[in-house]
């Protein structure tokens, strides 16, 4: 264990020794990850969980309409003044006089407005929302009104106890027929990561080996006192060491500079990522025990990388791919596979349970690339 | 021969690579604190027998054995008791002379710190010590040798094998990597060394394996293989030799054996040990016009002419 890790860290160091390294493993893809986001949508914008501005006007100066505005954040909806927004699609006024007209149980009309003429699936989406949240909030007044009895005060108090206790019956907006499309850096920066955590390890993987086998250095080891076993599982470890690097800045700039949602299913993106990360280092692997060449190892690498992480999905979302044999064939590659699961546990809010047959199937791949590479082992 | 257990015993090697065979029945030993050359043309066969006794590569026959245990019963053991310096500069470049020392001391199973104090104290010993920090890249060749000689030595094996370790140094870098090893030896390494340098041999050896086409032609000390051909003394003639028909020389092809001929000058060697002034005396004989005779001690090369009929220097 002491010369796998000895192997493992010491390959970390002369990868991160190489300055030109960082270049790939942070610069570019995030630079990628930033541009593509940016002109997809801008922004965290997947149709669920994102929130999508909505313009008000609040004209009223009473609690209850900032108790609805608070209703319509805690329906994904993210109330911005009229004046500050320029990502907003809808927009609602709130009229004059709103609380006391609820406080004295008369009927009250806001109004609705579009903002600018797109009628994108942001727009309709807080449509939806905005519909939920009207629903929701005469619920929590229905409720309060009912706690405290037909002649008791409708207090701020009583409508935000029964806010804070949830809706018993949820409405789950989504459009019929299809799945939501992961759009801005919720598509980009998962996508971008898959797609360079793949060709970064191909490239140094089998560069790295191809380099070593030139100069003797892998010769050496294999007459060192370990097996090859041991020699193939540091190799692979160090490679997988780099991945986790750049999984670590990607995940946290993902959470804390792009707003991507990160946090909720760590442990299943990490693992994800991980098992991803074992496949490519072993693609790497395999390739530099096949070719000498640093640079027909870079050449190579591309040409399987590259078309692998178009057809995964990792440019653009696979929901926008028309042809279904394509969509197919993308949940067949590593790419697709990983980036799929990621759109779950990132995107959709799934679970890590959903997400362990494409883990296992990652697996597979894995241990198949192993299988190919140790076949394939020279010195 | 010191009378120990070998601590490296190779007993008929063979190994083919398709039609060629590149060993062919070698066998030897070699004692601790003792150093061993084999000596060869470049393509005799040096370095596969190193890959095979290292276990780089699977002999096709032949046994070798390590610290008396066979080495494919337990190839991480005898492993461990070996130390290989390659022919090439198997060093990571980027990283410092330091770095590299410490990275194979911890492949070999030592401990970060025993790593650290190891490196420590081969630097001081390679006279790298003010260098330590600098990257390899950075290096001369000779210190690029020092550093990749100190990487086999970090877990203080019994065994060292070199592969041809001075190629392409200065001669100054080459006296002190000498040096260096025969301290080694001193300390009871033992050493198996390849080199197509005859000085080489000549001047570190203990004793010397002939190796050409695969084949041990010869092993010993080197008055051992000086006495082999010609009783520790040639004769070098010089003369007219372009059209001579010797075939009718019958005295000379019996008393006499050529070791190196060419238009100009004949070495030869005694067929059995005589008196110098009476094979002086039947040369200058010779129905051929002499410029000169003169006696020598056979050297290596010799040696090497004799067995292989080339000489080690014209290769």
């Amino acid at each position: 264990m002491k010369a796998i890790l000895a192997i493992a860290t010491n390959d970390l160091r002369v990868f991160l020794r190489d300055k030109s390294s960082y270049i790939w493993l942070f610069v570019i893809p995030l630079a990628f990850a930033y541009f593509m986001g940016f002109v997809s949508a801008g922004g965290p914008g997947d149709p669920k969980n994102a929130r999508p501005e909505i313009a008000i006007i609040n004209n009223d100066s009473g609690f209850m309409s900032q108790l609805f505005l608070d209703t319509l954040g805690s329906e994904g909806l993210n109330p911005v003044s009229s004046d500050s927004t320029e990502s907003a699609k809808r927009g609602l006024e709130i009229p004059e006089g709103f609380t006391e007209k609820i406080l004295s149980k008369e009927e009250v009309s806001m109004g609705f407005f579009k903002v600018g003429s797109d009628d994108d699936q942001r727009a309709f989406l807080s449509q939806v929302v905005l519909a939920r949240a009207v629903v929701a909030f005469n619920a929590y007044l229905l409720e309060a009104a009912t706690d405290s009895g037909v002649d008791g005060p409708l207090t701020e108090a009583a409508i935000r106890s029964v806010m804070e206790k949830g809706n018993p019956i949820a409405l789950d907006a989504r459009f019929a027929g299809r799945k939501p499309i992961p759009v801005g850096y919720n598509q980009s920066l998962p996508g971008i990561l898959v797609m360079y955590l793949m060709i970064n390890l191909m490239i140094f993987g089998g560069a790295g080996i191809a380099s070593e086998r030139r100069s003797g250095a892998l010769r050496r080891l294999s007459v060192f006192p370990l097996t090859k076993g041991e020699l193939l599982t540091g190799k692979l470890l160090g490679l997988m060491f780099l991945a986790s690097v750049q999984i670590v800045v990607f995940v946290l700039l993902g959470q804390f500079a792009f707003g991507v949602n990160m946090g909720s299913n760590l442990t299943g993106i990490l693992l994800t990522l991980l098992v991803l990360s074992w496949v490519g280092g072993s693609i790497g692997l395999l390739i530099g025990f096949m070719i000498t060449a640093e640079e027909k190892v870079v050449g190579l690498s591309l040409i399987i990388g590259l078309p692998m992480a178009a057809l995964g999905g990792c440019w653009w979302p696979l929901e926008i791919v028309s042809s279904e044999i394509l969509q197919r064939v993308a949940l067949m590659l590593p790419t697709g596979i990983a980036l799929d699961a990621l759109h779950q546990l990132i995107t959709f809010g799934s679970d890590f349970s959903s997400v362990l047959g494409s883990i296992g199937l990652l697996t597979l791949f894995g241990l198949a690339a192993n299988v190919a590479a140790v076949k394939q082992f020279r010195v | 021969m010191k009378g120990a257990m070998a601590l490296l015993e190779v007993d008929g090697l063979h190994k083919r690579f398709g039609e060629t065979t590149a060993v062919d029945g070698v066998s030897f030993q070699i004692e601790p604190g003792e150093f061993y050359g084999l000596l060869g043309p470049n393509g005799a066969g040096k370095t596969t027998s190193i890959s095979l006794i290292c276990g780089l590569l699977k002999p096709d026959g032949g046994d070798i054995s390590v610290g008396g245990k066979a080495f494919w019963s337990d190839p991480k053991s005898a492993r461990q008791l070996m130390g290989v310096v390659p022919q090439d500069l198997a060093l990571y470049e980027e990283l410092t002379g330091r770095e590299n020392l410490e990275f194979w001391g911890k492949v070999a199973g030592l401990s970060p710190k025993d790593a650290k104090s190891r490196a420590t104290e081969l630097l001081e010993s390679l006279t790298l010590s003010d260098r330590a920090n600098d990257a390899v890249s950075k290096y001369s060749g000779g210190m690029k040798r020092r550093i990749n000689l100190g990487c086999a030595l970090m877990h203080r094996p019994k065994l060292l094998l070199l592969d041809e370790p001075t190629v392409g140094i200065d001669p100054q870098a080459r006296v002190n990597i000498l040096e260096f090893i025969r301290e080694r030896v001193n300390e009871g390494v033992g050493i198996l060394y390849t080199t197509h340098y005859l000085e080489e041999a000549e001047s570190l050896c203990d004793r010397i394996g002939i190796i050409d086409h695969g084949k041990l032609l010869a092993e010993g000390t080197l008055a051992d293989l000086r006495s082999q051909i010609g009783h520790d003394q040639l004769f070098v003639i010089e003369g007219a030799f372009k059209d001579v028909e010797r075939s009718g020389w019958s005295d000379f092809n019996d008393s006499f054996r050529v070791i190196q001929e060419t238009d100009t000058q004949l070495v030869v060697a005694a067929s059995e040990k005589r008196d110098p002034a009476d094979c002086l005396k039947q040369l200058l004989a010779l129905p051929v016009q002499l410029e000169n005779v003169t006696l020598k001690r056979p050297s290596l090369n010799d040696a090497f002419l004799a067995l292989t009929g080339r000489d080690l220097r014209e290769d």
